[in-house]
């Protein structure tokens, strides 16, 4: 089933006198429980993209529906809102509170849903052990790897069952190790709870793990194609 | 469902330890401001409250009753009858009342002369409206009559001001000679033996004040009608108005049974804040300087929050923009901001009041003491104080002072906070 329709999406960036096309009449559909892969150089327009997709900003034209909602009809308000229970983020970096402990991060987006107490620990406590950090769950971000961090990061977008969840490059800042790891994570647990996942990546090892590959070149989709998994198996 | 604030308290609380040194600093700034604040007020109050004493206390009294031509021109004749006297303490037997009298005469002593203000009062009464008898440096104070002088005239004895004796080189059993004109036109004069110096109280008295009893006045002025002056304490300071109310219409009753001669002029009844306008005037103008002073000292202070805020706004936007990303609203950030800016606050108002409070207490316990530079103390607004300046803490002043402080602390993490409603959590994270 389609969770996510784009069609004529257009952004056009304006600076003074200079007006940079970003993204150019973009029409994409990704079903329920895809794990996609938004890939391209530098400039491609692959961050644009993801932030239309998440409601972070709004495209020159075109609509986006997500689950039959057109989000680029929606207020200010209603788009946060929207973020907040539909969708799950991942960003390259410090997407952590400092101040909080990574379970108390993961519990955040909970407490702003609005979820009971107990609930949201127990599903927290989950997640992160889910992710490997059973054992680092009070530490303070700054007491964690930059791997371990994404990985809560991962969590905290997971925890609360979003529809969609959009990571803007979210290995840049790991290892290649690291980057293996947290993909395989997040593609397990893609698989686990049937979570649609769109990233954007530059690395080929991260690529290679993504069941469909999106690549833009200069704000149009160059090509999307379904990679062959045969060869390759989920790991458990 | 309803997010419970309590998640951006916690957060807000924990963001301040986040650079404690940074968070101290302000902390310091506001609460060191607060202090300043208080210690002031502290200060003019204590002033204010020395110079109330000294007013009512050493000279004037709560309220005085006068003839208006007494008043006017200082019109010797313009008495009251001492019938007044008996009949005010009969009906008012809640206040004490002294009577006084006065006349310009000429001081001359072994060294030289000067014009002198006699000031005749009742040794029993006095005591029980003013401490004026009591504020001796040396002799002990006696208004009565004294040994005959080494030639056998007869003397009486008075006491002097600090300055009037040093002008005129007297000691205590020194002689002086007043001249003067008595009311009956005749010259009055008469040889008085000093008997008590007193401390510096009211710079006017100081220099020129003669004190005597009030029959060795009459018996040199020829002036038995009855007195210029009668001094009044009520019992309760804070009834002032409904004091002088009271005496007011027993003055009232009083003219229409006795009637007064119609050259004096009326009967006047007066509180101290009427007798002595510039004291009460400077009296508002120091508090409201206080409140003036506060605002200034406090707004400095604040700008350390300003800054501290602004830094801290300024250096969390990537992590604001991932948080307003994930489904935070800016109102919340925004209230999470002010939360922490209220408990910065909070802690400085605490921390400012302790010590303040603390400082405030030792000052009005111990006064600050000026006696080594000055050590016949100091004169203000026409009064002479000790060399100690004593303060004198008023709780609701600190109160106040705390909540300008919050307020104003409040006022200036305002800007930061509505910099944080702003953000575009796409600008913010490119
Ligand atoms: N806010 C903006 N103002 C002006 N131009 C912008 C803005 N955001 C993006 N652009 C431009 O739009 C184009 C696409 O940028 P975008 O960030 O989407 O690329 P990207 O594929 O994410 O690149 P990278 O791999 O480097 O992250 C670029 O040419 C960029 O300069
Ligand atoms: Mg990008």
């Amino acid at each position: 089933m389609t969770l996510l329709s784009l069609q004529g999406i257009c952004k056009t960036f304006r600076q003074g006198e200079i007006e940079v096309e970003a993204l150019k009449n973009i029409d994409l559909d990704v079903d329920e429980g895809e794990f996609a892969a938004l890939v391209g150089p530098s400039g491609s327009g692959k961050t644009t993209l993801l932030n239309i997709i998440g409601g972070l900003d709004a495209p020159t034209s075109g609509t986006a529906h997500l689950n039959g909602i057109d989000i680029t009809r929606l207020k200010e308000s209603q788009l946060s809102d929207f973020r907040l229970f539909q969708l799950g983020f991942i960003f390259q970096a410090y997407n952590l509170v400092p101040v909080l402990s990574a379970l108390e991060n993961v519990e955040l987006i909970m407490i702003l849903q609005g979820r009971p107490a107990k609930e949201r620990r127990a599903r927290a406590q989950h997640y992160l052990e889910l992710v490997g950090l059973g054992r680092e769950m009070n530490r303070r971000p700054s007491a964690l790897s930059g791997g371990q961090q994404q990985r809560v990061a991962v969590a905290r977008a997971l925890a609360c069952e979003p529809r969609l969840v959009l990571a803007d490059e979210p290995t840049a800042n790991l290892d290649s190790e690291n980057a293996s790891a947290l993909l395989d994570i997040m593609h397990k647990l893609s698989r686990e709870q049937k979570t649609t996942f769109i990233f954007s990546t530059h690395d080929p090892r991260v690529m290679e793990r993504a069941e469909r590959l999106i690549k833009l070149r200069d704000g149009r989709i160059e090509s999307d194609a379904v990679v062959e998994q045969a060869d390759r198996a989920v790991p458990a | 469902m309803p997010v419970n604030p309590s998640v951006f308290v916690f957060i807000a609380w924990r963001n301040i330890w986040r650079y404690p040194v940074r968070s101290l600093l302000t902390v310091f700034a506001l609460a060191g401001g607060l202090v300043m604040v208080i210690l002031y007020s502290v200060l003019v109050e204590g002033i204010s409250r020395q110079m109330v004493d000294y007013a009512t206390e050493m000279s004037t009294g709560h309220l005085q009753l006068h003839r208006r031509a007494f008043v006017d021109e200082q019109d010797l004749y313009a008495t009251l009858p001492w019938s007044y006297l008996d009949a005010i303490e009969t009906r008012l037997p809640d206040i004490s009342a002294a009577p006084r009298l006065y006349a310009a005469g000429l001081a001359s002593a072994q060294a030289s002369s000067t014009g002198v203000l006699m000031k005749a009062v009742d040794a029993v009464r006095e005591p029980m409206v003013t401490s004026v008898l009591s504020q001796v440096r040396s002799g002990t104070v006696d208004l009565g009559p004294a040994s005959p002088s080494e030639e056998g005239l007869e003397r009486h004895n008075v006491v002097v001001g600090t300055q009037l004796a040093k002008n005129l080189k007297l000691q205590v059993g020194s002689e002086l000679i007043l001249v003067t004109q008595a009311a009956d036109g005749s010259i009055g004069n008469g040889l008085f033996r000093i008997a008590a110096i007193l401390n510096p109280v009211d710079t006017a008295f100081d220099r020129t004040g003669v004190l005597m009893s009030i029959e060795a006045f009459q018996a040199m002025m020829y002036l038995q009608t009855g007195f210029h002056e009668l001094a009044i304490k009520t019992r309760d300071t804070a009834d002032l108005e409904i004091s002088q109310a009271a005496l007011d219409a027993t003055v009232r009753r009083l003219t229409a049974e006795q009637p007064l001669d119609a050259l004096g002029g009326a009967a006047l009844v007066r509180n101290w804040r009427e007798i002595n306008p510039t004291i009460s005037d400077m009296l508002e103008l120091s508090r409201s300087m206080v409140i003036v002073m506060g605002f200034i000292i406090v707004g400095l202070a604040s700008f350390g929050m300003l800054n501290t805020m602004l830094m801290a706004v300024h250096e969390r936007t990537h992590e604001f923009g991932i948080l307003l990303a994930i489904g935070m609203k800016s109102r919340w950030l925004m209230l999470m901001v002010l939360i922490e800016s209220f408990f910065l606050a909070l802690i400085s108002a605490l921390a400012g009041a302790v010590i303040g409070v603390w400082s405030g207490r030792y000052i009005q316990r111990h006064g600050i003491d000026f006696s080594g530079t000055m050590p016949d103390g100091y004169d203000w607004a026409g009064m002479s104080f000790e060399p100690v300046m004593r303060g004198h803490l008023e709780p609701a002043h600190v109160i106040s002072a705390c909540l300008i402080m919050t307020l104003v602390a409040m006022l200036s993490s305002l800007f930061p906070c509505w910099r944080t409603v702003r953000l575009k959590p796409a600008e913010v994270m490119r």
